[in-house]
């Protein structure tokens, strides 16, 4: 993992000190809340519901155990003894005092972390694959370019005042964990047949209101050139992108209105001249530095299965489940990704206690060379497991309500926070995910329902991502009543799709059954091994459409 | 009199220029004039021996508020004294890519000033971008500025200033 050196420690630790002088000015009224707004916003803070929220980037997902222990150090000295994991890998923290919060990002940064550009109309945290390093297949471990694009785009003088927020997302995988079809620029590292590494960069996705598949801009920026393209990319966007509403300021509306082909010709035609000074080609031994971060753990050779791996599993069904949906196969023989659920029945999405947080830390610093990751379905992972330690790893997360074998399943939902936090809903979402939670509760319905992935959204703002769930459900409010909406046919991965609505919406009382509905229809239609998407994309709209309103 | 204060390259400065509105007559006196003035007059300013600079502006300019683009002035780069960059709110940071390609692509040597809504803490980035001249509010006394200018120590990024960026200062 990456460790900050002198300059990196430097930077953050005044960057506290720039905030809290920000605030102590927001605090004597030297400056107005208009004033103190993208201040605060720029170091993470929004205001709420309730009060402020803090959230904490978690760079492309990756934390060191001395992390993890810190994120629970500060659920318990700052909030209420949570914290709550999002679909941008970060944590978010819905209940710290404004005049505390220098003292929690100081403490944040003795262990390397921060808040910067975590909200703002600046580029945000750099997401990426959590099974990075430890799945096989990868071109290249996505974190080291994902670290060079984190460093590039801190304090860019440039881009700090953009149109609107600016996400990347960075995969080496043909399986597109990341969902980088989703974001303002989506990258790809992947190697050319000469077998030199370079990046398929796609431009223009995002969610929203207005949401869009990005579109293929560049099939392979070399390795030496991504910066020169990032920026070319970006300039454009601050100069064209629209400011005039913010519905309309992102840059996938920029590549609407002005077409693909436009768009691409004016990026080349700003990367020319960038790139002609070579300015932003990254020095070779900068690269192997930081790449040498990103090494293997020292992994030891193992055969491929493990005896009591087997044996476990034979032994206790409830962690043959468990290995079912929850571990997944390593690039290292002998070795396990393990991924922990934090979306127990009945449970609140991606919230963790400061006590699960700790256990995790701990298993981490034991058990997974002292890794772990969030996804950005507001799981969690712990990367290199040995299989001959897996049952003891299950048996500690099953102690503390953390071994739910649901991954990727009906009740693996991504919910936003919705009406019961956030000032832009128009309903709630959590309360929703876990009623729909809760009739799906049974495990063995949920393995023979299979892979199928509800996404909640409290408001057009689609936070809970529900223009690609397989089963998308969006919170609308007529008349101060609560009602939801259904979209079918949504995806995040490789083949990212945005769902299409299926009518009228359902009130509070109906949606849930409304789900039941869906749910029974494929599996009435599904042939054999389909999976929900496969049937929905063989049938189409009718069936599900006729069974829900006929 | 102006309801600013001027500081140039690090001090305070007497401001010795005036902006020209459209239909005022020119004068021997350094003026700022509009875009669309310098490419009409672009000529008879030409005979003039007193310095004349641009100013663009960013907003108010249409539906979809785009602002006026930099690269219209690439003809008359050679000849302009001064170029101000209006931020017609804090917010709207198109003029800090406007600052990048006046003195990295055109290679403008000349005064690049900040003039609209520029506050305490966007002076470093702008100046970062390459601009040199800061309209100030009355009140800002220049030690405050240098101040805000140093608040963050260094930077990962090179952009048109001199700092080259620790991705690249590490490499070295």
């Amino acid at each position: 993992m990456y460790r900050y050196d002198e300059f990196d420690h430097k930077l953050v630790a005044d960057r506290v000190n720039q905030f809290r002088g920000q605030v102590e000015r927001r605090v004597s009224g030297a400056l107005s809340e208009d004033q103190f707004k993208p201040l605060r916003l720029m170091n993470g803070v929004y205001l709420q519901l309730h009060a402020y929220m803090l959230r904490v980037a978690i760079p492309y997902g990756t934390l060191r155990s001395e992390q993890m222990q810190m994120l629970a150090h500060i659920a318990r000295k700052y909030d209420r003894g949570y914290g709550h994991f999002t679909t941008r890998q970060n944590i978010q923290y819905n209940w710290p005092a404004l005049d505390k919060i220098p003292d929690l990002l100081d403490e944040l940064a003795c262990v390397e972390m921060h808040a910067i550009q975590t909200s703002g109309n600046c580029i945000r945290n750099v997401t990426s694959d959590q099974y990075a390093g430890a799945i096989e297949g990868e071109a290249e471990d996505p974190r080291i370019v994902s670290e060079i694009i984190r460093q590039w785009s801190t304090f860019h003088p440039e881009f700090t005042y953009l149109p609107r927020k600016f996400k990347i997302a960075v995969t080496a995988h043909k399986n597109d964990r990341a969902a980088i079809k989703l974001h303002d620029i989506g990258i790809v590292v992947k190697q050319n047949d000469a077998g030199e590494i370079g990046y398929e960069v796609h431009v223009g996705g995002g969610q929203g209101r207005t949401p869009f598949v990005a579109k293929k801009m560049n099939d392979f920026v070399p390795k030496a050139k991504l910066l020169a393209y990032l920026e070319a990319v970006m300039r454009v966007y601050n100069m064209l992108g629209r400011r005039d509403n913010s519905y309309k300021a992102r840059i996938k509306i920029l590549v609407h209105e002005t077409g693909e082909e436009e768009m691409r010709r004016m990026v080349e035609e700003e990367f020319a001249k960038i790139d002609a000074s070579e300015m932003l080609t990254v020095p070779q031994t900068e690269i192997d530095r930081i790449s040498a971060y990103f090494a293997p753990p020292a992994f030891e050779t193992l055969p491929a299965d493990s005896q009591a791996f087997t044996q476990a599993q034979a032994d206790d069904a409830d962690f043959a489940r468990f290995v079912r949906a929850n571990v997944v196969a390593h690039k290292q023989d002998g070795y396990a990704i393990v991924n922990i659920s934090l979306k127990p029945i009945g449970g609140v999405p991606g919230d963790a206690t400061d006590a699960q947080m700790d256990v995790i830390a701990d298993l981490a610093e034991r058990f997974s060379h002292d890794e772990v990751r969030v996804t950005h379905e507001q799981n969690l992972v712990l990367p290199h497991v040995k299989l001959d330690d897996v049952k003891t790893v299950y048996d500690a997360l099953a102690a503390h309500d953390l071994a739910t074998a649901n991954l990727g399943l009906i009740s693996d939902q991504i919910a936003c926070p919705g009406l019961d936090y956030c000032n832009l809903a128009n309903a709630r979402s959590i309360p929703l995910a876990q009623e729909i939670s809760e009739r799906f509760s049974d495990l063995d319905r949920q393995y023979d329902i299979g892979e199928l992935k509800i996404k909640i959204s409290g408001c057009i703002n689609a936070c809970g991502h529900h223009h690609v769930g397989h089963i998308g459900i969006l919170g609308v409010d007529k008349k101060g009543t609560e009602f939801y909406q259904i979209s079918l046919g949504g995806a995040a991965d490789e083949n990212a799709a945005i769902g299409q609505i299926t009518g009228r919406a359902f009130t509070e009382e109906d949606i849930v059954d409304a789900i039941e509905t869906v749910v029974t229809t494929y599996t009435d239609l599904r042939a054999d091994g389909e999976r929900f998407i496969d049937t929905y994309n063989r049938l189409g709209m009718a069936p599900f459409k006729e069974r829900l309103y006929d | 009199m102006t309801d600013y204060h001027l500081v140039i390259d690090g001090a305070t400065a007497e401001e010795s220029w005036t902006y020209l509105d459209d239909d005022a007559a020119l004068s021997d006196a350094p003026s700022i004039i509009s875009l669309t003035r310098l490419k009409d007059e672009a000529d008879a300013l030409a005979e003039r021996s007193a310095p004349f600079g641009v100013i663009l502006r960013a907003d108010g300019l249409g539906k979809t508020d785009l602002g006026e683009d930099v690269r219209e002035l690439a003809p008359f780069i050679d000849r302009l004294a001064l170029i101000a960059i209006h931020f017609p709110a804090y917010r709207n940071g198109r003029g800090y890519s406007a600052a990048r390609v006046l003195r990295e692509e055109f290679n403008f040597t000349g005064q690049l000033r900040a003039t609209g809504d520029v506050l305490y803490d966007q002076w470093a980035m702008m100046n970062r971008c390459g601009i040199n001249a800061f309209e100030l509010a009355a009140n800002i006394d220049l030690a405050t500025f240098q101040t805000a200018l140093g608040e963050l120590s260094g930077a990962y990024q090179p952009a048109a200033d001199q700092n080259r960026g620790a991705l690249w200062a590490r490499g070295k």
